[in-house]
């Protein structure tokens, strides 16, 4: 449930990131295959591509470490995944209907279970005095709500479309999957608590994909509840709401 | 030297547009001239052909910006090579008669400076600026609900306008913002009845005779309170505040909502912006500072990370979504890069002291906008303009999310920012000149010039010019500022405040 949500996606934006490299790397491959029977590609055109790829690996870097519970700026995410529309963007008007095979973007298994202790590396260094202006100190605590949220957002696409054709849409989830630092839901207090040893599998999937608690609460102001949207499974929350107490007291 | 001035001048008949006629007798009379000679000179120059207004533009522009030079005057901070987090500089400023200067650090410490009077057996030396008080402003704090911790960092400080004695100012972190109060204490009451000089409480059967405590002078002590706190407004991180002209209200801006604030008032804002989409996840920008006009209590501009500047009246509506004025430029498409947006972020905005121009810091330039005219600036000043060929590399080390901050001096004739290698850049708006200089220990001796540095851009390295690849990104100068009405400027540079003066001549 919880742990599952939360595992699956960290396998699923690591072996995005692994995939997207080469996967975009053939797809410019397969472009340049194409144009060479035509027009060799210009030399621009290839420094172009190359810095295209460079700055992606570096986004998709930047906000991994938001991932890994790094705090990044909301400027900063909004900066790096604006940076990251605009690569789709390119590649989207590079190769539109390049018609390149469906990456296998989302070989995730529902049961799939990355240790929480994923000991992932830091990115590069970044020059000390660059943390002055930004938050990128390292975590006192566990990765943030949006993080889950994107998480459930992500696993929900998953279990409701095939996998998308191209790197373009994995880069459009990954996008889609960067929540920002939104608002507060009950969720995260249990975020780190292991629940592994409690799964069963006999829930309903839509427990996987909806948030617990229909309504966050905030410690700011009243305007910034936000109400998730009925589609979310409210009409069965009551229950799973019930049976998480359940549970809960049975303990 | 009148024969050199003559040729020259004969230039003049040679079809030149008249900025270059500006600049050809700026040159003449600054590099040629020494200042008491410069009017009589330049007044034969008028004899040979010039066009008076030209030259008495020239003139103002020379005598106001460049006619002196910049000296070291003091430094602050540790020397050491290793710098504790904690002591770096986060902001800069003097209050509004430059008698005191603030500044904040990472460690959530605030130091007050105070501009001693000068000497009366040195007066050609500016009085020094000593430390006047230092306390803690504000304390890590964890949101224990969002298990986050709370910086300490002292994002701003605002000073308010002296209304008597004591001084006030405004400090803040990512959440939290404060009003200090400093006071000065230097009389003591003696001759208490209840309590005896060491503090012990007397017996109150024991006393016989009443007496009227004095007040006796004491060392000076200078003391800050915590007045208000002002908390629990903002969800996001706090980047800005600004007091308000009519001194009793003020704004405090986080990355997408702003709110007006009474000073008296801790209980409660009005939000007045508020940018936030009802779905996350179509945010595509965010506040990155905003600003009261300086005599209009009514307005004040907000800028964004894609290079905007909104522009509110207050009476329009309760709440301000709707600008009232829109300014920005057009980007160039010839020059359009995956950096383009990022470096397009705005990361300072500052009025002019007139109200009628407001300046915005992005990446690699200063761009001087005219309030009436929102689809372009009418000056920009290119800082570090060898660096755009480096982005890649900046975007890779983070150095290109950096916020640098920008200043007026007091006359609006000049503005100063900051860059790498502990190299902050100051432009004359009269003459369009512009100065590199370096805040280092190694030109630090007492009333030492500075000495102007250049980056070589080109494949020849001049002697003194450092190449850009030599440049130390470590060293940034994000903070700097002018002084209202001198020639005096403070430089945070990481964990040291330098400050330089005019020398005097």
């Amino acid at each position: 449930m919880l742990g599952r949500g939360v595992k699956r996606k960290w396998s699923c934006l690591e072996e995005l990131e692994v995939e997207m490299v080469p996967a975009a790397v053939t797809e410019e491959k397969e472009q340049r295959g194409e144009v060479e029977h035509f027009v060799a590609p210009s030399r621009s055109e290839m420094n172009h591509l190359q810095q295209r790829q460079r700055v992606l690996g570096l986004c998709l870097e930047k906000l991994q470490r938001y991932q890994v519970g790094m705090e990044l700026s909301l400027r900063r995410s909004v900066l790096l995944i604006n940076t990251l529309r605009q690569i789709q963007e390119d590649m989207q008007s590079d190769g539109a209907g390049a018609g390149s095979p469906d990456a296998p973007l989302h070989g995730v298994h529902p049961d799939s279970r990355l240790l929480r202790e994923d000991t992932r590396e830091d990115g590069p260094v970044t020059c000390p005095g660059c943390e002055e202006g930004d938050r990128d100190d390292l975590p006192l605590s566990p990765p943030l709500s949006p993080e889950f949220s994107s998480q459930e957002a992500n696993t929900s696409m998953d279990q409701q479309k095939p996998p998308p054709a191209s790197t373009i849409s994995a880069v459009s989830d990954a996008v889609n999957a960067m929540g920002y630092l939104s608002d507060l839901t009950l969720d995260d207090i249990f975020e780190d608590i292991d629940t592994s040893m409690y799964e069963t599998s006999d829930l309903p999937p839509v427990w996987s994909t909806s948030s617990l608690w229909p309504v966050s609460v905030s410690l700011w102001a009243d305007e910034d509840q936000k109400v998730r949207s009925p589609g979310h499974g409210s009409p069965g929350s009551l229950n799973e709401l019930d049976h998480i107490m359940e549970i809960l007291v049975k303990c | 030297m009148l024969g050199r001035m003559e040729a020259a001048a004969r230039m003049w008949h040679v079809g030149m547009t008249s900025s270059l006629h500006i600049r050809v007798l700026t040159l003449i009379v600054d590099a040629i001239c020494p200042p008491p000679r410069r009017a009589a000179l330049c007044d034969r120059a008028v004899g040979l052909c010039v066009q008076p207004e030209l030259l008495n533009e020239a003139m103002a522009g020379v005598a106001g910006g460049n006619d002196f030079q910049w000296c070291f005057s003091q430094v602050k901070g540790a020397i050491d090579e290793d710098v504790a987090e904690a002591d770096i500089i986060s902001t800069v400023e003097f209050n509004y008669s430059g008698e005191l200067l603030a500044t904040g650090d990472k460690g959530g410490r605030v130091v007050i400076f105070q501009h001693e009077q000068e000497s009366k057996n040195r007066p050609h030396l500016r009085g020094e600026y000593n430390v006047y008080s230092t306390f803690q402003s504000h304390e890590p704090e964890f949101d224990y609900l969002k298990s986050l911790e709370i910086e300490e960092k002292i994002n701003k400080i605002r000073w308010l306008p002296q209304q008597n004695a004591a001084h006030f100012l405004l400090s803040t972190n990512d959440k939290t913002i404060k009003l200090w109060k400093i006071s000065e204490r230097d009389k003591r009451a003696e001759g208490y009845n209840l309590k005896d000089e060491d503090g012990r409480l007397r017996d109150p059967f024991r006393i016989s005779s009443l007496r009227v405590p004095v007040l006796m002078p004491m060392d000076l002590m200078v003391e800050a309170s915590p007045r208000r706190i002002f908390a629990n407004a903002h969800t996001y991180h706090i980047n800005s505040i600004s007091v308000n002209s009519d001194h009793e209200t003020y704004l405090s801006a986080d990355d997408l909502r702003i709110n007006l604030w009474h000073l008296e008032i801790t209980d409660r804002s009005f939000n007045i912006v508020d940018i936030k989409p009802a779905n996350m996840e179509e945010l595509t920008e965010v506040i990155t500072a905003a600003e009261c006009h300086p005599n209009q209590c009514n307005v004040f501009v907000y800028s964004s990370s894609k290079g905007t500047i909104r522009l509110c009246d207050m009476r329009a509506a309760a709440l301000c979504d709707r600008h009232s004025k829109f300014f920005e430029e057009p980007e160039d498409p010839s020059s359009r890069s995956f950096f383009s947006e990022i470096i397009s972020s705005i990361s300072d905005v500052k009025f002019s002291h007139s109200g009628r121009y407001m300046m915005t810091r992005d990446y690699l330039s200063v761009k001087v906008w005219d309030l009436n005219m929102e689809n372009r600036p009418v000056e920009t000043y290119q800082v570090h303009e060898y660096l755009r060929s480096k982005l890649c590399s900046l975007y890779e080390n983070d150095c290109i999310f950096d916020k640098f901050e920008c200043c007026w001096n007091g006359s609006d004739s000049a503005i100063m920012t900051g860059s790498y290698n502990n190299f902050f850049r100051m432009f004359d708006r009269n003459t369009r000149r512009d100065i590199t200089l370096e805040a280092s220990r190694e030109s630090s001796k007492p009333r030492a010039t500075l000495k102007p540095r250049k980056v070589s851009t080109g494949g020849k390295r001049k002697k003194d010019e450092i190449s850009v690849d030599s440049l130390d990104f470590n060293k940034k100068i994000l903070h700097t500022a002018w002084h209202p009405k001198d020639n005096v400027i403070a430089v945070a540079a990481t964990n040291n405040l330098y400050i330089f003066q005019d020398k005097i001549n």
